[in-house]
């Protein structure tokens, strides 16, 4: 599988603060945030981000709030500028774009879901889905086909004339993904897009995306807090911590090989059978072995394979890739991946 | 010898002090010293006099006294009065026409026309029907008792004056929301426009124009009005939510596309109470302007005070209250038919 890469952060840093350019060299020579603070008065918001986003996947950048996630998302269209560093979209450095190229670049090329879903009070949900298409010149009526559409794809067939405050928040946020897809744009930034949203809506609008995702292979960049939603949702994870990128990579691996005590600390907490895949368990096909269980697919999480195998600890799965044998999973290291290593136990202690 | 004599000769300026021996006249109290023939005598610590410009006078003829500032002040005023009107006249002269305009077509149209056209107005505006009853009943009450000419001659001025408050205080207060410095700049001169007293903007504006001219109190009008739509129009701009900006900014509008499609639609609650306060403002004005001319019920309200003719003042009082309860419920009945998209 060839991954183009879509978007590319390199060596990006923010601060803030009255003069940002005299403390970055104190940032490039490896002080952190919190002796930036103390010393120099000045936030240290991102220091030495490189981060390569692919073409067609979902990238998560998860961390707390003050991490800089946020932050981070706002480079991608410049919504802030950085202090040093570059950003490249489709190979450009966006750096170097003018204030039309970069209007350009906003209205055809990026679109954004935001937390507090930002919709036009004054517009129906019609008018709103429709806001990028209108922001180019387009009339009502040239957009209102294409807009019916996509707020019908998400599930909002009958609301179009309606006016945001008559939509509870997760239908509001329908809307706000609904205009993002109006925009055709090829990369959507959808920042902490479900965090405002309570817990059942949420998952249903992980569903959605997911489902939407599989149909339109955009790039999306996505932000959380949630670990559970960035598992759920990650092709590839990226973790902030005070700026920095702890660790990035596929989530399975995150999972299995956490690289830092303050990523063990995190993960320490969830439900590992729900998020840990077949894929990432299985072992090579054995010609040899002929028992077994039945047939499971790479995609489906361990929790799905406990309940098909009834508890039984002794039996091996078939582990299909569409109608290929790709894998045999043991249910012997599916309880093993289970449990919580020691090391992630003490080290999560010290470290909380 | 007065008090602060010593304190010019230590300075070395008595010869200087001597020069201007000439003096102006003679204050009150001089005169009263020299008639009761007392000599200034020594004073003591408890009465010593705060070194204003007039003591300091008394010990050194040169120094000015303070009504010489006042004196300046008028006589600067005036020298440069002439170069400024001016400037000024043909400026403002549109709005001798306006005022004028309005004034001629509200009074030489047939009341039979008017009343209607006011009341569809209202409905227009509002769609609210009690309110055109309300309006309708009281215009008429007013013409029953003889004083349609004076509410209509108020209503003329005030809705010329709020009009060319709002076509200068929006843009304005725009301009203001976008930049910092202008706003840094602008928000000391309003809060001097709203803390005058009233009547001090009409002693420049009686200098510089001709009392006889209709703008002479336009200008009073719409100085003393035009500062809630300004503020408003600010605030409102200032106001809208960050969120939203962001977005409009994320979908890569142009600031025109952002103000107008954007900006000034979230803002308009707040700009039509402006509108409202500024309509209710230049009601407030147009009785005072009735001193320097302005017709209306003021003058009414003025002719009560000075002839002390109770009834007079009672009813046009009275009747200015109608006319504010009247366009402060219309305007904001438009202004809550515009806020229809945040009901909830």
């Amino acid at each position: 599988m060839t991954r183009n890469v879509k978007i590319s952060i390199k060596n990006l840093y923010k601060i803030f603060g009255p003069t940002p350019d005299v403390v970055l060299e104190y940032a490039r020579q490896g002080m952190h945030k919190a002796e930036m603070l103390e010393q120099h008065n000045h936030v240290l918001g991102l220091r030495d981000i490189n981060v390569d986003i692919h073409e067609g996947e979902i990238t998560v950048i998860m961390g707390l709030s003050g991490s800089g996630k946020s932050t981070l998302i706002r480079h991608l269209n410049r919504l802030i500028d950085p202090t040093a560093g570059e950003v490249q979209v489709d190979g450009d450095d966006i750096m170097t774009y003018t204030e039309e190229q970069l209007r350009q670049l906003r209205r055809e090329r990026m679109s954004m879901v935001f937390q507090k879903f930002a919709l036009l009070p004054h517009k129906t949900v019609l008018e709103n889905a429709g806001m990028a298409k209108d922001i180019r010149g387009y009339t009502t009526e040239d957009f209102e086909g294409e807009a019916r559409k996509w707020l019908a794809r998400v599930g909002l067939e009958g609301n179009e004339q309606q006016y945001p405050h008559q939509l509870s928040g997760g239908m509001q946020q329908r809307v706000g993904i609904a205009r993002a897809l109006v925009s055709d744009a090829q990369i959507m930034l959808m920042d902490e897009a479900f965090s405002a949203l309570d817990p059942l809506i949420r998952s249903d609008m992980q569903d959605l995306l997911l489902e939407l995702q599989e149909e339109l292979k955009k790039t999306i960049v996505f932000i959380t807090h949630d670990l559970d939603e960035a598992l759920k949702l990650a092709d590839h994870l990226v973790i902030l911590k005070e700026g920095e990128v702890v660790q990035q990579g596929d989530p399975q691996d995150i999972l299995l090989n956490p690289g830092d005590p303050y990523i063990v600390d995190f993960i320490s907490d969830i439900n590992r059978a729900r998020v840990l895949r077949v894929r990432s368990m299985m072992t090579k096909p054995d010609p040899e072995e002929t028992d077994y269980a039945g047939d499971i697919s790479e995609k489906d999480n361990l929790e799905d394979v406990l309940r098909k195998s009834g508890g039984d600890m002794t039996l091996n799965f078939r582990v299909m890739r569409g109608d290929e044998q790709v894998g045999t999973l043991h249910m012997k290291d599916l309880a093993r991946a289970l449990v919580p290593t020691d090391a992630s136990e003490s080290r999560g202690k010290t470290a909380a | 010898m007065a008090t602060y004599d010593p304190l010019f000769e230590t300075l070395g300026l008595k010869e200087w002090c001597s020069e201007g021996k000439s003096s102006g006249p003679m204050s009150m109290a001089d005169l009263l010293n020299k008639t009761s023939g007392k000599q200034t005598q020594e004073t003591s610590i408890w009465e010593l006099p705060f070194p204003s410009m007039d003591a300091l006078n008394e010990s050194c003829a040169a120094f000015p006294q303070s009504r010489e500032l006042t004196k300046g002040l008028e006589q600067g005023f005036l020298a440069i009065k002439d170069s400024l009107s001016l400037v000024l006249d043909p400026l403002t002269q549109p709005l001798s026409w306006f005022l004028d305009g309005a004034l001629y077509a509200m009074l030489n149209t047939p009341w039979w026309i008017v009343i209607p056209l006011l009341l569809a107005v209202v409905f227009v505006v509002t769609k609210s029907w009690k309110l055109v009853a309300f309006v309708g009943i009281s215009i008429v009450l007013m013409a029953f008792i003889d004083h349609y000419d004076y509410a209509m001659q108020t209503l003329a001025i005030i809705m010329v004056c709020a009009f060319l408050c709002v076509l200068f205080g929006v843009p304005i207060g725009i301009a203001m929301a976008r930049s910092d410095g202008l706003q840094r700049v602008i928000t000391p001169v309003l809060d001097m426009l709203q803390t005058l007293p009233p009547f001090v903007y009409l002693i420049p504006l009686i200098f510089l124009f001709s009392v006889t001219e209709s703008k002479l109190y336009g200008i009073a009008i719409i100085l003393y009005a035009i500062v809630p739509v300004i503020r408003l129009t600010n605030l409102g701009i200032r106001l809208v939510d960050k969120d939203v900006i962001e977005a409009a900014d994320a979908f890569g509008m142009t600031p025109r596309q952002k103000l107008y499609k954007v900006q000034i639609p979230l803002a308009l609650p707040n700009i039509m109470a402006g509108v409202n306060q500024t309509i209710m403002m230049s009601l407030a004005m147009v009785v005072i302007a009735s001193l320097v001319s302005a017709p209306g019920l003021g003058v009414l309200v003025l002719r009560g005070i000075r002839n002390l003719e109770l009834g007079v003042g009672l009813v046009s009082g009275l009747g200015i209250v109608i006319l504010a309860v009247i366009l402060d419920r219309v305007t904001k009945a438009s202004l809550a038919r515009i806020d229809v998209s945040k009901e909830h």
